[in-house]
């Protein structure tokens, strides 16, 4: 599948706009067609991967001429980022004023479309990645695809936040709830997932519908979260069950759901990309956002250098840059992905973070476990345990849902209730539709 | 200029290069080693993710299924970060999930593996890794893969499912990078690096010191001969070990003998002297007395007397010229051959002259065949002319000049007194007489005998057949008197 060009992209968006149709996103019909096994790996293929953090689908592209001096000739760099130009552009303006001889082209791309073009292309490719499909830079450096880079800086580089030198994170994302200030007032403003759990539990009636959160099915943030969460906790199904029961909205990307809120659609979002949330937060007064007290997934911007770059060395510059003090001050002060250098304290920071929440920081760990999320298998079975945890408590009038009441309802009823007090990982036994 | 071979350095050489030979050997012993242990260590890791892996593999969908387990991955990447692949392929080799394509391995199962193995296999199987039986039953095969240039260990089991009715085979290959091993290789190898490193330090250590104790002795003798005064032959007398003792007995053994020598020439010069002095003060005497006279008749007398008298001291200096240049060793006679037959008959003509004067029966019995030896004709005639004169001088009436074959044989028979058993060898040393006042000088037999030792000739000396008289033989036999 090419996905390169133009004319995939606007096929893309017109089948998204189809599916966003209202009668088309009902589970019966996303069961009866978009799940069959060949259909629905099309779709993943071709929505699935999409993550929240690329709000806008056109490509931009941010261009800073370089110029040449006597000294120092001119050098090109092309840098591939799933990463909006409003955060990026403090950043590179800081690398341009720093280093004017670089020709700096920023092309901003959806993580599939970064990932697929970096696979498709033969030729030489941009010199940097940047991504927060973090299970997909994973494979892709697991794979070879990666050079090293090397230095004080890289080797200084918390263990934690880079895998062998070729995969460096370089950004500290917290997943936020942002809620309206309705919610506080009616109903107290959940702190923790638990306190969340409690209050689907207890309102789900008031809030039905006026819940949102990432369609794991369609989005590959949303889906990695699931796989995170399902590890922390079992507990993460009775949530998902919760939201099923209030009927959550599901959307694809934190913008939509950003939107939802401050139009005041939603009253309560899960699972936001906290670096998007809080600009919007911020300008909003009746928005707030929390991120929560037990435990909150940290994602991470991975950077790497593939080893097709064409210009390398100037590549290792950049990288070099983005993981200096300087850089990740910049990172700190002037975006809000959060710095990830531990000699950084101040706030927008990995340090002033942990400092706050401690070990309920949970960052996305930078291990083969990432490759376990892409396994096609388990990710059908982990979708299909999702679908059939949140229809758990809907009382669908739906055709499917009359039928499974009709035929044994209460031995259905029962595996699940004894899968929840399991690991969860048998789930695709018995509850694949 | 090269310089001459040194025993120490040719001794640490050949010491030295087997040890570091084998030092070598030990270390690519210990490389292979290390290896090994640090691959049956980390293919424990390959093992239990196939095992997490294959515990996951089920039937649903009419499918093989997997929820793959990530502790499973997890636990191949170790502190090295390796890069970890894993693939889950059905009986028939079709790939159902994985993020890589893993190679299969063709090895048999344990089990039914073919038995014409031959060394090949044998030598794979130590190489990578034998098939085992997994703690299910499952056959696991390891072994190094290349795959998209990167150098990995594969694992491989070979299972079942475990249902009631189904009993579907499948595969799961997991493969890793080789970071991990090749750190605990290193860090095993630079354990025995260490130990090999002294050991080898404190071999070397012993085998120079070793060397130096052993050659001590060697320094010791060289000083003990150079510090000695040139001219003593005094044995030496120094313990050395016993391959040394038997060079110092040589040694002493060769010094033993020149004493010999040095005190026959010492006797020599002092006899030869004597014997010289004596006619010559003779002739002085007889100077003198002839000078007191006035009669001419008298100087005449004196003069003739005088004439003898230098004639034979003459005929003694000859003789001990002719006896020096003989013992000589360095002087190798050139010998060419000669008909004794000939040489026997022609001496006997010369000296029969004067024996008939003197009334003596010289006679020669020799064949008129020629009877060739190689030699020098003119020290055989003196021999010959020697053994006459002396039969002559001690009172032989009858002399027989004797030549026979087989071996060729030079002899001279008299009817003289002859030589007493135990004065046999006595009479062949110079200046000793077997009577006292015969008038030869007694070099006559000692010239003999160099003459024959000349010609490595044997000399006899004994009684003739009848136990009477002498007979003196000289017997060319070719080898060494």
């Amino acid at each position: 599948m090419n996905l390169s060009g133009p004319s995939p992209r606007a096929a893309a968006r017109r089948l998204v706009l189809t599916l966003l149709k209202p009668g088309l996103l009902k589970p019966g019909v996303l069961k009866s067609d978009l799940l069959k096994p060949g259909l629905l790996t099309l779709w993943l293929l071709t929505f699935g991967l999409l993550l929240a953090a690329t709000p806008s689908w056109a490509e931009e592209t941010l261009r800073f001429p370089g110029t040449a001096s006597a000294t120092q000739p001119l050098e090109q760099l092309t840098v591939h980022g799933a990463l909006d130009i409003p955060q990026v552009r403090p950043l590179l303006e800081d690398f341009h004023r720093r280093f004017p001889f670089i020709s700096l082209t920023y092309r901003n791309l959806t993580t599939l479309e970064l990932n697929h073009r970096f696979l498709a292309a033969q030729t030489p490719s941009a010199d940097v990645l940047i991504s927060s499909a973090m299970p997909w830079q994973y494979r892709l450096a697991n794979d070879g695809h990666a050079q090293p880079l090397t230095g004080a800086r890289a080797d200084a580089w918390p263990n934690w936040a880079r895998w062998r030198h070729e995969l460096f994170a370089v950004t500290f994302e917290p997943i936020v709830m942002v809620y309206r200030r309705e919610l506080a007032e009616r109903f107290g403003a959940p702190q923790s997932h638990a306190e969340l759990l409690d209050l689907l539990e207890q309102h789900g009636e008031a809030l039905r519908g006026r819940v949102v959160t990432y369609d794991p099915e369609k989005s590959g943030a949303g889906y990695s979260y699931a796989v995170e969460e399902a590890r922390l906790s079992p507990r993460y199904w009775e949530l998902v069950a919760a939201l099923g029961a209030t009927e959550a909205v599901l959307e694809e990307t934190t913008g939509a759901m950003l939107q939802g809120l401050k139009e005041g659609k939603y009253w309560l979002g899960y699972n936001l990309l906290g670096s998007y949330a809080q600009n919007v937060v911020a300008d909003d007064p009746a928005l707030e956002m929390v991120i929560p007290k037990d435990y909150a997934l940290v994602t991470q911007r991975l950077a790497l250098i593939p080893k097709r770059a064409r210009h390398p060395v100037t590549a290792q510059r950049f990288l070099d840059y983005l993981i200096s003090e300087h850089g990740q001050r910049v990172i700190a002060e002037r975006t809000a992905l959060g710095a990830v250098h531990p000699s950084l304290k101040g706030p927008g920071t990995a340090n002033a973070l942990k400092a706050r929440l401690g070990d309920a920081l949970r960052p996305i760990r930078l291990s083969p476990a990432l490759l376990a999320t892409l396994d096609d298998l388990k990710r059908r079975a982990l979708l299909a345990r999702w679908q059939r945890e949140f229809r758990r408590w809907q009382s669908a009038p739906e055709g499917a849902a009359n039928k499974a009441a009709e035929s044994g309802a209460p031995s259905y009823q029962s595996a699940t209730a004894h899968e929840i007090h399991n690991d969860g990982t048998n789930a695709a036994r018995s509850g694949a539709p | 200029m090269r310089r001459p071979a040194s025993l120490y350095r040719r001794l640490l050489t050949w010491l030295l290069l087997p040890l570091l030979g084998l030092g070598a050997l030990m270390l690519v012993q210990a490389y292979l080693d290390a290896r090994h242990t640090a691959d049956r260590a980390f293919d424990r890791l390959l093992e239990a993710a196939t095992l997490a892996i294959a515990d996951r593999v089920q039937w649903q969908d009419d499918q093989l299924w997997l929820d793959l387990p990530p502790a499973a991955l997890e636990m191949l990447a170790t502190d090295a970060e390796e890069r970890v692949f894993y693939a889950l392929y059905d009986g028939e080799g079709n790939f159902i999930t994985g993020n890589a394509r893993l190679p299969s391995d063709e090895r048999p199962d344990q089990g039914h593996g073919n038995l014409q193995g031959s060394l090949q296999d044998t030598l794979q199987d130590t190489l990578q890794g034998s098939p085992q039986n997994g703690s299910r039953g499952d056959t696991l095969l390891y072994r190094d893969i290349e795959w998209h240039s990167l150098a990995l260990r594969q694992g491989t089991r070979r299972s079942r499912l475990e249902d009631w009715s189904l009993q579907e085979r499948f595969e799961i290959r997991v493969a890793h990078t080789r970071e991990g091993r090749e750190a605990l290789t290193l860090s095993l190898l630079r354990g025995n690096l260490a130990y090999i490193g002294a050991m080898a330090a404190l071999a070397i250590a012993a085998l120079l010191l070793a060397i130096r104790s052993a050659l001590a002795p060697l320094t010791r003798l060289r000083s003990a001969i150079r510090s000695r005064d040139p001219r003593t032959l005094a044995p030496l007398e120094l313990p050395l070990p016993r391959e040394l003792a038997e060079l110092r007995e040589t040694v002493n053994d060769l010094l033993a003998r020149m004493r010999r020598v040095r005190a026959n020439q010492e006797r020599f010069i002092g006899d030869a002297s004597h014997q010289l002095r004596t006619p010559l003060a003779g002739l002085s005497t007889r100077a003198e007395l002839a000078l007191r006279q006035d009669d001419p008749a008298a100087w005449r007398g004196a003069l003739e007397a005088m004439r003898t008298t230098s004639a034979s001291t003459a005929r003694l200096a000859g003789q001990l010229l002719s006896l020096t240049r003989l013992d000589n060793p360095e002087a190798t006679p050139d010998l060419a051959p000669l008909d004794l037959n000939a040489l026997a008959r022609r001496a006997t003509r010369d000296a029969w002259a004067s024996c008939h004067r003197d009334g003596i029966d010289l006679g020669v019995d020799a064949d008129e065949t020629p009877l060739m030896i190689d030699g020098v004709a003119w020290q055989l005639e003196e021999a010959l002319t020697n053994l006459i004169d002396n039969a002559r001088r001690y009172g032989a009436q009858r002399i027989t000049v004797r030549v026979t074959d087989h071996p060729p044989t030079l002899a001279v028979e008299d009817d003289g007194p002859g030589i007493a058993k135990d004065q046999r060898l006595l009479v062949l040393r110079p200046f000793y007489r077997g009577r006292d006042g015969g008038e030869g000088s007694g070099l006559g037999l000692a010239i003999v005998d160099g003459i024959a030792r000349g010609h490595k000739a044997r000399l006899t000396l004994e009684s003739k057949a009848d136990d009477t008289g002498l007979r003196v033989a000289v017997h060319f036999t070719g080898d060494r008197a």
